[in-house]
């Protein structure tokens, strides 16, 4: 306990004692009266004295405890952490470049959210604004921070062709190779407050901004200790001659004070409070300090549910620009705007906004802040504001999960006040894709299966998640958790697990076709598909295909194409469920599988963030990538402080067995249980596998391009049947988001790694074909595993062996 | 008359030969090897690849002048505009083994690998880089059997780069 807070008691015991002996000495005092005429008038007039002076000193020692502690409150609160800033966090650079397709890119949109600003005058460009002409798009690119490579100002002509970039050119016409666009402000981690503010240095707000807000909010800024006796004075005048409070008398300083430590309430006592606090500022720092810390804690509007604070902000969010690049008639909005920021608003009320602005003008103008010549010209420019770039809800299943791969120290608390700006791996035209085809396609499904309710009649929303990951590197290019990120935060791509189905299968297959197991069979091989009990502690366990059909032998890729149970169930008895998990838990599973035969169906529980990095294993030739989501931060002043570097992906599995699986998936897309991707017009190299489990709770589908791996879940949260298979509840989503990233030709190709070759087999007996084989068709087999058995049956591998000697092979 | 045309012939294959092939050597290749560089592989693809390309280059140049961090990063970006390019994965090997990041130098050398391997470019050209680089995660792991070995064949296809043990920014350019 303070020293002072154990005296109070003791001066009070002493004060009670002395009331006590008072009323005594009275009566005595009295008692006396004839024989001392004089003394009690001199007595009671030095008693008198002494308990004003006593008083006097407990009032001095109050006010002083007072103002030292109101002193304690303004230095604590100067010297340490003046504002909260949320950490905010940034998509990837989008990099445009020769050949570029500029509107898959969103280059338009790119620039209306970013905040460009389209400039039909003549003249040069200035930062942050753009110009359309005929096949050409002329840009000043804004310099931006990152915390592995900072891009200066620059500007940049693209000359474009049949959507696509096809030059681009410096200012002084020198060809451009590549231009990295300005990241993407995502969302924030926002304290309770959802306060969001750009925390701005005096040195870099231009003179006439300061000018601006000092002659329309306190003129006498430089003059007076922190109250303005002449201010206040004048504005009682005002209120006087027009009946009510029309004008306030608080300096810049008051205003500072009444934001940083008072309650907005309208009391005397807040006012002194107020009045006092201020003069301790202005005696204890100086007027610069004073002025910066206005400029970045005064309110300017309001972005959806956030509050704008500070001029530094307040410029992005109304003209899309840095403070520093802020013309006269703009610092005259934002000085104008101070006054009642939500009824000035230069987004919502340009006319008002306007008015006043003119008035700042006029008053810069009068003050000799501004020349006339400058206010004319600032005058005579009509407003235009930035576009309002609002944050989309769904982003935020995004940013926690990326909250939970920060390291440890960067915990919330942190994260709201520290103003960190943390850059990510997301891609803003992958993510609005993943939102919109999620919402859309569960709006869809919703409407045609009807929606359904609990046991209690409350309704259930159908749900669920997509995730995309760049295979090579495991970067997170878009996630969406949910269907609505204001009714459930629950994120189902990172942390549900639900059944996986037959999306696990391609697991059991890549074990059976890797040399670890053999390989246990090849792509000719054939699998019976019938009837088969496996003995568990729970008695028989007896799977049975979709259909409750048993087609006998089947082929390995039409067991997989159809999604039937049995060959698996089978594959998973023969490798033994140990050696599947191994290679589960190898390609990315890192949920706790249980050891019993029907793992090998998928009736483990995995997140689709697991099934993400499995199957980017199989796309990425057998290299499993580390899933991230962010590449580094800055502190608030810019500088650098954690890096996250690309890690190389590792070797878990042979890039023959990964080229097999996919060679198995691809079938599935063109001819299986995936086909409906084919059927709606996607060409190119694509691979992926439906799944649906049991009654059709989850409805999965997990498939992948050479460069993109995407997870599409869906179902509900507490698990009830949708009604629908894979093929139409979750694969729809998948090829409208396939379709929008990508267009209708996927880029590139799955090519055959060397030690898997490719040979004619007779599709029937898996025999490898010869001349004289009625049927053939191409498979792909691992080096060593090429069907010794020919057909016609007993014939010779001459042929090969002819064409190996004639190639020197 | 004889030597004198057989002299203007080989000229002129020489040069027609060397038109054909593109973009001139690099320095410290051996006329017998014509490896593939980044530079020279621009134009073999598409605009993305190039557009990629063009960032390792800027990389490589980040690199040769001493801005390892700039570096990283646009190897790190041709990534994110081609993540099927070898070169963004090659130059991130060099960049690693060069740091003494061995584990991250191997994983990025597989990763290259199998992009070459999927686009059909493995061959000499390729190799020359694969197995200096390998020998030299081989020799900052101590198995100097395995890294002299591999230096040998490396050098044997280009003892001007490997002669020193090791992969500059510009060679790789």
């Amino acid at each position: 306990m303070p020293r002072g807070s154990k005296e109070k008691p003791s001066r009070k015991r002493a004060a009670k004692a002395k009331a006590a002996k008072r009323p005594a000495k009275r009566q005595g005092a009295k008692a006396k009266a004839p024989g001392a005429k004089k003394r009690p008038a001199s007595v009671a007039a030095r008693r008198a004295g002494l308990v004003v002076i006593a008083l006097a000193f407990a009032g001095g020692l109050w006010t002083s405890h007072a103002l030292l502690e109101l002193d304690r409150i303004v230095v604590e609160r100067f010297e340490g952490r003046r504002f909260s800033v949320p950490s905010r966090v940034y998509a990837a650079p989008i990099v445009i470049y020769p050949g570029a397709d500029w509107q898959r890119l969103d280059l338009r949109g790119w620039l209306t959210r970013m905040g460009y600003r389209e400039q039909s005058e003549a003249g040069p460009l200035g930062v942050g604004h753009y110009r359309w002409l005929p096949g050409r798009l002329r840009v000043h690119l804004r310099a931006f921070e990152h915390p592995q490579l900072p891009e200066p100002n620059r500007k940049v002509e693209l000359r474009l062709e049949k959507g696509r970039v096809r030059e681009m050119r410096d200012d002084r016409g020198r060809p451009v190779d590549v231009v990295s666009l300005e990241p993407e402000p995502i969302s924030s981690f926002y304290g309770e407050g959802r306060e969001q503010r750009d925390l701005v240095e005096l040195a870099n707000v231009p003179t006439h901004l300061t000018a601006a807000i000092t002659a329309v909010e306190d003129r006498r800024f430089e003059e007076h200790h922190g109250i303005d006796p002449v201010r206040i004075a004048g504005a009682m005048l005002a209120n006087l001659r027009a009946g009510g409070i029309r004008q306030g008398g608080s300096t810049l300083t008051q205003q500072l004070v009444k934001n940083f430590f008072l309650t907005p309430e309208r009391t005397l006592t807040r006012k002194v409070k107020e009045a006092l606090m201020a003069l301790m500022v202005e005696a204890r720092y100086g007027k610069d300090q004073i002025l910066e810390a206005y400029l970045n804690e005064i309110y300017m509007g309001r972005r959806g549910s956030t509050s704008i604070h500070g001029v530094g902000e307040a410029a992005r969010f109304f003209f899309g620009k840095r403070v520093a690049d802020l013309e006269i008639d703009e610092s005259a909005v934002l000085a104008a705007v101070i006054q009642s920021p939500n009824a000035l608003s230069p987004h919502r009320h340009p006319e008002r906004a306007k008015e006043r602005r003119d008035l700042v003008l006029s008053l810069m103008e009068g003050q000799g802040r501004i020349t006339a010549k400058q206010a004319k010209r600032a005058r005579n420019r009509p407003i235009s504001t930035a576009a309002i770039a609002l944050e989309s809800g769904q982003d935020r299943y995004f940013l926690d999960a990326l909250a939970k791969q920060l390291p440890e120290v960067y915990d919330a608390p942190l994260l709201a006040v520290e103003g960190l700006r943390i850059y990510s791996t997301l891609d803003p035209t992958t993510q609005r894709a993943a939102v919109r085809a999620l919402t859309e396609g569960l709006e869809g499904l919703e409407k045609r299966l009807g929606q359904k309710t609990n046991a209690a009649g409350e309704p259930q929303a159908l749900q669920g998640c997509l995730l995309a990951m760049r295979p090579q590197t495991g970067e997170i290019l878009a996630l969406v958790g949910g269907r609505d990120y204001s009714r459930s935060q629950f994120n189902r791509c990172t942390m549900a697990h639900r059944q996986a189905g037959s999306a696990f299968k391609p697991i059991v297959y890549a074990a059976a076709l890797s040399p670890g197991s053999g390989p246990l069979v090849t792509l000719a091989s054939r699998i019976e598909d019938e009837p088969i009990a496996v003995e568990t502690p729970d008695g028989l366990w007896e799977p049975r295909n979709y259909d409750d059909a048993f087609r006998g032998p089947v082929g390995v890729r039409e067991a997989l194409e159809r999604s039937l149970n049995v060959p698996a169930a089978r594959l998973g008895q023969l490798l033994g469920i140990g050696n599947v998990v191994q290679m589960a838990e190898r390609l990315g599973v890192s949920s706790k599988l249980p050891d019993v035969p029907s793992l090998a169906l998928g009736t483990a529980e995995v997140s689709p963030l697991e099934l993400a990095v499995v199957y980017s294993t199989f796309a990425n030739n057998g290299l499993r990538p580390t899933p991230r989501s962010f590449i580094g931060l800055l502190d608030d002043r810019g500088v650098g402080q954690e890096q996250w570097p690309l890690a190389g992906a590792r070797r878990v599995l042979d890039p023959g067995t990964a080229y097999l699986t996919t060679s198995l998936l691809e079938g599935v897309v063109d001819r299986g249980t995936g086909a409906g991707i084919r059927a709606r017009g996607l060409r190119g190299p694509i691979a992926g596998k439906t799944g649906t489990t049991d009654d059709e709770f989850d409805l999965w589908f997990v498939g992948f391009t050479p460069e993109l791996v995407a997870v599409v879940w869906v179902g509900y949260d507490e698990p009830r049947a949708i009604g629908v298979p894979s093929s139409r509840g979750a694969l729809p989503i998948w090829a409208d988001f396939l379709t929008e990233v990508s267009g209708a030709r996927v880029r590139g190709v799955f090519a055959r790694p060397g030690g898997v070759e490719r040979i004619e087999i007779d599709p029937e007996t898996g025999a490898r074909a010869l001349a004289g084989c009625r049927l053939r068709k191409t498979e792909y087999f691992l080096e060593g595993t090429v069907p010794e058995e020919t057909c016609p049956r007993g014939g010779s591998p001459g042929g090969g062996g002819f064409f190996r000697r004639l190639f020197g092979g | 008359m004889r030597p004198l045309a057989l002299a203007v012939i080989t000229c002129l294959l020489t040069v027609a030969l060397g038109c054909a092939g593109g973009a001139p050597l690099p320095p410290g290749f051996s006329p017998s090897l014509r490896p593939l560089t980044a530079s020279s592989a621009l134009g073999r693809y598409d605009a993305a690849r190039d557009g990629s390309l063009r960032l390792v280059i800027e990389g490589l140049d980040e690199d040769q002048s001493a801005r390892p961090a700039r570096a990283l990063a646009k190897y790190q970006r041709a990534i994110r505009v081609d993540p099927t390019n070898p070169f963004a994965f090659l130059a991130l090997a060099r960049y690693h083994l060069e740091g003494n990041s061995v584990d991250e130098a191997g994983a990025f050398l597989d990763q290259a690998r199998a992009l070459f391997e999927a686009q059909g470019d493995l061959g000499p050209s390729v190799d020359v880089w694969g197995l200096g680089l390998r020998a030299g995660i081989d020799r900052a792991r101590g198995r100097d059997e395995r890294a002299d070995a591999l230096f040998d064949q490396a050098r044997r296809l280009s003892p001007e780069i490997w002669g020193d043990e090791r992969l500059a920014a510009r060679e790789l350019r």
